[in-house]
């Protein structure tokens, strides 16, 4: 009666975008100032480390952690509801729905590694700062490159192509013109951001 | 002397009831000018026998105008879901493969139960309420700026073509799909229908409704009448949306 759906629904759109959209930007950003060296990288970081314990608590618990876990676990459920079909209607757009699908179901165990390994295990437990000297040691294991980097294309595929889908579901863009201009700019975006992070990942791989 | 005479085969899956397993036969049929899939499935009915030479059942299926208007005979033409009456044998890649379209309950062979579209217009309220509470005196006019809009949608004949082609519609899923959906953008439209929009609306936002549109825009794709589902679809979430709003601080 409530239309509990509806609202579950709409706010795991806006989270997705607004929240966890916000998050991927900061990570391709932060990593591409390795580009320009250690120094860029670790004095970026070391501004993180700036901001007052609490505040930076509290943004990763209500910025980070509990956007992601609704998002993935109502995501997983919408997923579940989508029975995907590209081999018989192989048309563009029901190609970015099945590829929606298909980089969340990587990046839930992906994440879930990334997190555990580097937030909870590495930084939190063993209390080992995040540095371009660690990252740039972890990416030495070509494995991790690779799984990081279709992980990243993965996460920036599933937030532009977001930005296409969430104009469309809050009826921003409503006529086909529009939506194929939505789309382009975002698959745009996307090409721009995974370009970032190509480059950052073969500078840790190669210098 | 007599030159051979041209033949189409079809490859078609059938099920002899509702919960009998699938099994597929394959029907020669003489090529004739102009043969669509009816025509087809008719000579088939006339002599059902298969090219092994085996007399078997007929093959069941539907259809009612032949000329795209009612919707009786979508089924599943070499993987796309599509009108059986208008697909012409010459446009076709052959073998001509025909299968029921499996969103819906088979009842048997080619013909589905496509009664959950009704089930789903009943839950949007997909008619005008003239009850008598009302004067309802001449018919009042429709407003001329959308009412090309309203033509379009009108000529929705429930297929479900459009349903059979969504990833989101299936027994994994509640979605009502896009047709039942965008025909209460049609009554909302209506001069007297739109009284009844905030209930149409309402009734969008449940479970099974708009929300579960996951925009993968096959229905656009595969709408025989060309209605441009996805417009309409993202009109209705505007209107959801305002509704929501509305629902939380009109109280």
């Amino acid at each position: 009666m409530y239309n509990v759906t509806f609202y579950l629904r709409r706010l795991h759109s806006l989270v997705g975008l607004f929240v966890l959209g916000i998050v991927i930007l900061e990570h391709v950003f932060t990593n591409a100032t390795s580009l320009g060296g250690p120094a860029a990288l670790n004095g970026g970081l070391a501004m993180m480390e700036l901001i007052p314990r609490p505040i930076f608590y509290g943004l990763e618990i209500f910025g980070i952690a509990i956007p992601l876990i609704f998002h993935a676990a109502y995501g997983i459920y919408i997923a579940l509801q989508a029975n995907c079909n590209p081999g018989r209607f192989g048309y563009v757009r029901n190609w970015m729905f099945t590829l929606q699908r298909w980089s969340a179901w990587y990046l839930v165990p992906f994440l879930l590694w990334h997190i555990f390994y580097l937030r909870i295990f590495t930084k939190g437990i063993n209390g080992v700062p995040i540095s371009y000297e660690l990252l740039d040691s972890y990416f030495q294991n070509p494995v991790v490159v690779i799984l990081y980097t279709i992980g990243m294309l993965a996460a920036i595929f599933h937030f532009c192509n977001g930005i296409t889908t969430f104009c469309m579901t809050w009826g921003i863009a409503k006529g086909p013109r529009v939506q194929n201009v939505v789309s382009v700019l975002s698959m745009l975006l996307f090409a721009a951001l995974s370009l970032v992070t190509i480059a950052f990942m073969a500078h840790y791989v190669l210098f | 002397m007599a030159e051979e005479q041209k033949k189409v085969r079809f490859v078609i899956e059938r099920q002899d009831g509702p919960n009998e397993k699938p099994y597929t036969q394959e029907f020669d049929v003489d090529y004739r000018p102009g043969l669509n899939v009816v025509a087809a499935l008719m000579e088939i009915q006339k002599h059902p026998v298969t090219v092994d030479g085996k007399r078997v059942a007929p093959v069941t299926w539907e259809c009612n105008c032949l000329e795209k208007v009612c919707g009786a005979c979508m089924m599943v033409i070499n993987g796309k879901a599509r009108q059986a009456c208008c697909s012409l044998v010459d446009k076709l890649d052959q073998p001509i493969h025909l299968a029921p379209a499996r969103t819906f309950p088979v009842i048997r062979d080619l013909l589905i139960d496509r009664s959950v579209m009704f089930e789903s217009l009943k839950r949007i309220q997909g008619w005008v309420e003239i009850d008598g509470t009302w004067e309802v005196k001449d018919a009042p006019i429709q407003n001329p700026y959308t009412a090309q809009t309203a033509y379009e949608i009108s000529h929705c004949m429930t297929c479900g073509c459009c349903l059979e082609a969504c990833p989101n519609v299936g027994p994994q899923s509640d979605f009502i799909g896009p047709a039942p959906t965008v025909q209460a953008y049609l009554f909302n439209l209506h001069p007297l229908g739109k009284f009844d929009a905030p209930k149409r609306l309402n009734a969008l936002m449940q479970k099974g409704g708009i929300t579960s549109c996951g925009n993968s825009q096959n229905c656009v794709e595969v709408c025989p009448k060309n209605i441009k589902l996805t417009t309409y679809l993202a009109q209705l979430n505007r209107d959801v949306n305002k509704q929501a709003l509305k629902n939380i601080f009109n109280h």
